[in-house]
């Protein structure tokens, strides 16, 4: 095999080519490369700015959390289970006393809720001793 | 020719700036095209490093302190541009650096931007085969006719050093071609 010597051989090309008039249009791709680079950078008074409406906020919040809580704290809606337990267990007032706080249309709003057929309501009052004396108070 | 300091004093003055860096790219960009285009071998590949190149250049300018040559550091530059985007690429391909290299080569037959035939082919073979150093300065003094001198400022060894790699790749090619 015949040994191949690099100084002995005619040079030898890259045979690298490059597309007609390519380097003609180069620069102006270069020179737009730069200006979009430049349009994208953000100038720092810019995100200065935008750091100090997050702090403003940040803060402007914190200082709303008291004034929440306070409204949240005086509030009267109590809710139903807070006032039915409250009741139950807290206060001294009797079941007669509750009683005599309902006017016609709580009472008639308690008759709505419940829904006894007539069979059930007369079993009740035909094996429940204590009914005289109501039947007697409400007369 | 303008002094050299004189023309970087051009570059970084916003005024001067626009005509004098038209001037470095007319000067340049056919001379650093040959080098990216020897190390990445794809003429599209060439075509973004070598636009990434005047990029860093016109954005680092400021920076230049003139210990060397505007041509060596520019040379540098790109260097450094190609050899990352070679691996850049070869990692994104899940591949060695080597293979990718191999298979461009091998694409280099159907390439509409190269012209070259058999023996052009089993050079850029053998050049694949060289630790990268050795390719480099095959590539720059054989291909892009540099200077020694040239060569050492741009990467920065010896030129004892550098003739010692050039010819240890030339040995390392001609083993290659006579085998292959």
């Amino acid at each position: 095999m015949k040994t191949f010597k690099l100084e002995n051989e005619p040079k030898i090309k890259s045979g690298f080519k490059t597309p007609e008039n390519y380097f003609d249009d180069f620069s102006e791709k270069v020179l737009q490369q730069l200006n979009e680079k430049e349009v994208k950078v953000i100038p720092f008074f810019k995100r200065k700015k935008t750091l100090w409406t997050a702090a403003a906020a940040v803060v402007g919040f914190a200082l709303l959390i008291p004034v929440i809580n306070n409204y949240r704290a005086n509030s009267n809606d109590l809710d139903e289970a807070t006032l039915e337990n409250y009741l139950s267990y807290h206060s001294n007032i009797s079941q007669y006393d509750l009683i005599q706080k309902l006017d016609d249309s709580d009472i008639e709003k308690l008759g709505n809720d419940v829904t006894l057929e007539d069979e059930t309501l007369e079993d009740i009052l035909a094996t429940s001793p204590n009914i005289e004396h109501l039947i007697s108070e409400q007369n | 020719m303008i002094d050299e300091k004189e023309f970087i004093k051009q570059l970084l003055t916003p005024e001067t700036q626009n005509v004098a860096f038209q001037k470095l790219l007319s000067d340049y960009q056919r001379p650093l095209y040959s080098h990216i285009r020897n190390i990445v071998l794809n003429h599209d590949d060439a075509d973004d490093v070598l636009q990434n190149t005047f990029v860093k250049v016109f954005q680092n300018l400021k920076n230049f302190k003139g210990e060397s040559k505007l041509f060596s550091w520019m040379y540098r530059i790109a260097t450094n541009e190609a050899l990352t985007f070679l691996s850049q690429k070869a990692k994104l391909s899940g591949i060695s650096s080597e293979d990718l290299q191999n298979k461009t080569i091998d694409g280099l037959k159907a390439d509409l931007y190269f012209d070259g035939d058999e023996i052009q082919i089993k050079l850029q073979k053998a050049i694949v085969t060289l630790p990268e150093k050795q390719q480099l300065v095959f590539k720059m003094k054989y291909f892009e006719e540099l200077k020694y001198e040239e060569i050492a400022d741009i990467l920065g060894t010896s030129v004892g050093a550098l003739k010692a790699s050039y010819h240890h790749a030339v040995k390392k090619i001609e083993l290659y071609v006579t085998s292959n």
